[in-house]
């Protein structure tokens, strides 16, 4: 058995700086972090000291992979980017944006698990990649262009099995709304800018090896085939969208939209998607179509596959094919991408004149993601749009901005919401032309503090979905009561956890997944059906922290957290069940560590704690509970004035959320009043340095 | 034994198997199989040939003998159209009760869906699903359910509720308050797809 399969055992090193260029060995010294957010938080505690700003050349960017990132388990390729967060508003603080995409698994081919940007080029550079050799290019002729430029220009220059990630213009401009981008459609966002403070144009690798697996042949490939066949469709979603022969449940809210009948209508021939038996592991792919679950069921016409990262099963993104586009706005016909990133044009419209699932809404998408998509812009989980469509309709947009400005913008088209007004703001965000396209560019809490408005008004506003930071909710009260709430509270932009909502919502009728709540979590009161909320238990509390760790186990692992952790599955003889130990089953067999589902859960915490301390540090405060855990007004708010946990409603009580807060901070060994973790807390998860740094500044719960 | 007796087992045996056969391909297929049906395509396939009477007597006993030997093959209780067969490994008995329902009584299937769907997940039901498949209702088929069932004392708990974006949601109110019905409806009609 090989000693440490899954890493690929190398961290490069690139000083920007300097030129310097070197490696350090990934088990030796990052094992107990396993990759990915992991890794980006341990670099960030031992080497980017507080008071440090994002675009400072001692911030550093950690493209951070796992040791299952190009391997064969499904669900894998993805790539966490810690860094200082440019959009964390009023205090620059660590954060991740992830990209899935083909970059994780090519670079684990080429032979590292991780790359550590540090200080700042004194021009526009790229880096190659390629196998051993690793090099800082001149990118003056890239810098200017959009990312599908960059992308074309590497791929000649090193073939088509290079993978590219780049920043656009937008990353260039520093504007803190942007992403990386790599193989087309897979953005990591918030972190552009961050790239475009250090002249880095992009990163283009391609690698010629393979990742080591420890455990037999025989072992892995039945545990691959184990989690396939416990896969339902895009998020965990378990059941058909509709009535099926095989299937005894069925949700309007899944996303497993294959049936018999619906085509990928634009391919060659066209595709029927057939009945998508969950059996049958050739025809995963089949099963999401994320066009026809935003777009409507018009989008199956327009539909020719289903994309994705590298050996995942899924499919998430879906590519359409949109001829009318190319003559109407000269845009190319294709577009692909899956959820905010497909819809980034068509959320800045309240509505369309044929409804939100006709053509207009289609063509809104092929637009904005033709241009998002290649400036490189972020949406911030759509909180741009949000933002622009409050500004707009309070007429802030008008009062704030010089009237040649104001009517240099055709608002006669926005009003008819004509995709084409988009060709006139992003743009503009993305080449900082412009008061409004600036300030919208700053993200929101920047955006608010520039134009002085008020946060409370922001916070009370529930249709804006904004939590605290200058960023939004990410799954909150509104689908998953207090358990949303604590997640919402945990991070310094929006959480990016799906633990809890992919099982909330994966179909199954509730008194099912109540059954695999009380397995999981110890009790059926874990959950409550949506909209009917109980109060806070201990379950709750102990799902949030599940949550969390699982969330941070992914994103070290390199497993997606839009589709794990696997609680349920699409298979009646298994009463439904999946299997929560799949992490650490693969985890153990690839890397060669027997891990127990506990023993790794630890791990999952150790990397949460580490992000804990990072923040408590750099803010330079304990009192987390009232500094940094905070909720918005509008989750305790109801238009109609019931009270909370009357069936039909979703806004909580104050005094319930704060004992929730005070449950999960037990629940993780924390202070309950202040929520700054204990000494033996950190200690108990191989943290005692960390722990003996906060507690010579007083940080310590 | 006669060679007859042997090319008679013979036969009984290849009708088993085309009994089996047809009925998990139908099942595949998202189909009931009937009798008729079954029969029909063994004397199309020259399994069954001759007599007519030897014929249904030699398949009604190869009937009787598959649903014993194989477990996945179920009967359906006849409803006035003769018994239905369907496999337990490609269908279950949810969609075989949709399926029964729909050849009979559309009235009462509609009711029952939103019935099981407000006690059991539990949610409203989009007009939407009734236009697709198993069901295929067209706009007017539906209209016109809708308002008999208005109509009919037995079917007072089928209740409407509108989302924000003007699509109609189904619910029983033996299950669902109207407040709450109207706040799952908006969920699933607008809700979940602003929080991707």
């Amino acid at each position: 058995m090989a000693k440490h399969g899954g890493w690929a055992g190398k961290v490069l090193r690139i000083d920007l700086s300097t030129g310097r260029i070197s490696s350090e060995d990934t088990v030796e010294k990052y094992k107990d972090v396993l990759g990915g957010t992991g890794l980006g938080y341990k670099v960030l505690w031992e080497e980017v000291a507080p008071g440090t700003k994002p675009f400072d050349p001692a911030n550093k960017i950690v493209f951070g992979t796992g040791p299952l990132a190009g391997t064969g388990a499904p669900c894998n390729g993805r790539t966490a980017i810690t860094t200082l967060w440019p959009t964390c508003w009023p205090k620059p603080l660590v954060a991740s944006g992830h990209m899935g995409g083909q970059f994780a698994a090519e670079l684990k081919y080429a032979g590292y698990d991780g790359i550590i940007i540090e200080g700042k080029a004194d021009r526009p550079v790229y880096v190659s990649i390629m196998d051993k050799k690793v090099e800082i290019k001149d990118a003056r002729h890239l810098w200017g262009q959009g990312i599908r430029r960059t992308t074309v220009e590497l791929s000649q220059q090193f073939g088509p099995e290079v993978c590219v990630a780049a920043i656009g213009q937008a990353g260039e401009n520093l504007i803190p709304m942007s992403v990386v981008m790599n193989a087309y459609s897979h953005s990591a966002g918030g972190v552009g800018a961050v790239m475009g403070s250090k002249n880095l144009k992009a990163i283009a690798v391609h690698g010629t090896g393979s990742v080591t697996i420890a455990g037999k042949k025989e072992e892995w490939e039945k545990l691959v085939k184990l989690h396939l066949s416990l896969l339902g469709a895009n998020n965990q979603h378990v059941v058909p969208s509709s009535p099926q022969p095989w299937a005894e449940y069925y949700s309007p809210g899944s996303r497993w939209k294959g049936s018999r009948g619906n085509k990928w209508g634009a391919s060659e021939p066209a595709i029927d998607t057939g009945i998508c038996d969950p059996h049958d592991l050739n025809t995963i792919a089949y099963r999401t179509n994320n066009a026809a679950f935003y777009l409507g069921d018009i989008a199956w016409k327009y539909t020719v596959r289903g994309n994705g990262c590298t050996g995942c099963p899924i499919r998430c993104h879906t590519m359409i094919k949109v001829p009318s586009v190319a003559a109407k706005y000269g845009i190319s016909e294709v577009g692909m991408n899956t959820c905010g990133g497909l819809n980034f044009g068509r959320s800045f419209f309240r509505k369309f004149p044929d409804g939100a699932r006709g053509m207009t809404s289609m063509e809104a998408c092929m637009v904005g993601m033709h241009m998002s998509d290649d400036y490189g812009l972020w949406c911030n989980y759509s909180q741009l749009q949000r933002d622009f469509l409050k500004l707009y309709e309070t007429g802030i947009i008008k009062n704030k901005l010089g009237e040649k400005e104001f009517n240099s913008y055709s608002w006669d088209k926005y009003e008819k919401s004509d995709p084409s007004f988009l060709f006139e703001l992003l743009p503009r965000i993305a080449l900082k032309q412009g008061e409004l396209a600036t300030a919208l560019g700053l993200g929101t809490g920047y955006m608010l503090e520039t134009w002085s408005l008020s946060e409370e008004e922001w916070k009370k506003d529930n249709r804006l979905s904004y939590w605290k930071m200058g960023h939004p909710k990410h799954h909150a009260s509104e689908e998953v009561g207090q358990c949303g709430v604590i997640i919402n509270t945990q991070y310094n932009r929006d959480p990016q956890c799906h633990s809890h909502c992919n099982f909330t919502r994966n179909g199954l009728p509730l008194e099912l997944q109540k059954r695999l709540a009380a397995e999981t979590w110890g009790t059926q009161d874990a959950i409550d059906a949506l909209g009917s909320y109980t109060p806070m238990n201990i379950g709750k509390a102990r799902m949030a922290k599940w949550s969390l760790i699982r969330k941070e186990l992914h994103d070290s692992l390199s497993l997606c957290n839009w589709m794990g952790p696997w609680v349920a599955s699409p298979l009646k003889e298994r009463g439904y069940r999946g299997d929560d130990s799949m992490e650490s089953m693969l985890y153990s067999v690839a890397t060669g560590d027997p891990k127990s589902r506990e023993e790794l859960d630890r791990v999952g915490e150790r990397i949460f704690l580490l992000h804990r301390a990072l923040t408590i540090r750099d803010m330079g405060t304990k009192e987390m509970s009232t500094q940094h855990d905070t909720v918005p007004e509008w989750v305790y708010n109801d238009q109609e004035k019931r009270p909370a946990y009357t069936k039909g409603t979703t806004h909580l009580g104050r005094d319930d959320v704060k004992l929730a807060m005070g449950m999960f901070y037990e629940e993780m060994g924390w202070d309950k009043t202040t929520g700054a973790p204990r000494a033996e807390t950190y200690r108990r998860l191989g943290l005692a340095k960390v722990a003996e740094e906060l507690g010579k500044k007083g940080l310590l719960g | 034994m006669s060679d007859r007796h042997d090319i008679s087992l013979q036969t009984k045996e290849t009708i088993i198997d085309v009994i089996a056969e047809s009925i998990r391909r139908k099942s595949q297929a998202g189909q009931l199989a009937s009798e008729n049906e079954i029969f029909q395509e063994l004397l199309n396939r020259d399994i069954l040939k001759g007599d007519r009477e030897e014929s249904q007597r030699l398949f009604k006993e190869a009937l009787e003998e598959t649903l014993n030997r194989y477990e996945d093959l179920e009967k359906l209780p006849d409803r006035g159209e003769g018994p239905r067969f369907y496999s337990s490994q490609f269908m279950t008995q949810s969609y075989t009760r949709i399926l029964l329902q729909k050849e009979t009584d559309l009235l009462l299937l509609i009711a029952e869906v939103v019935r099981e769907n407000s006690a059991v997940y539990p949610r409203p039901v989009s007009l939407d699903l009734f236009g697709d498949s198993p069901f295929n209702l067209s706009q007017d088929q539906l209209q016109g359910y809708l308002q008999q069932m208005a109509k009919e004392e037995g079917y007072r708990d089928i209740k409407q509720t509108t989302t924000s974006a003007g699509n109609v949601f189904l619910y029983s109110s033996l299950h669902l308050e109207p407040d709450y019905a109207s706040m799952l409806a908006e969920w699933f009609d607008v809700g979940q797809f602003n929080n991707p």
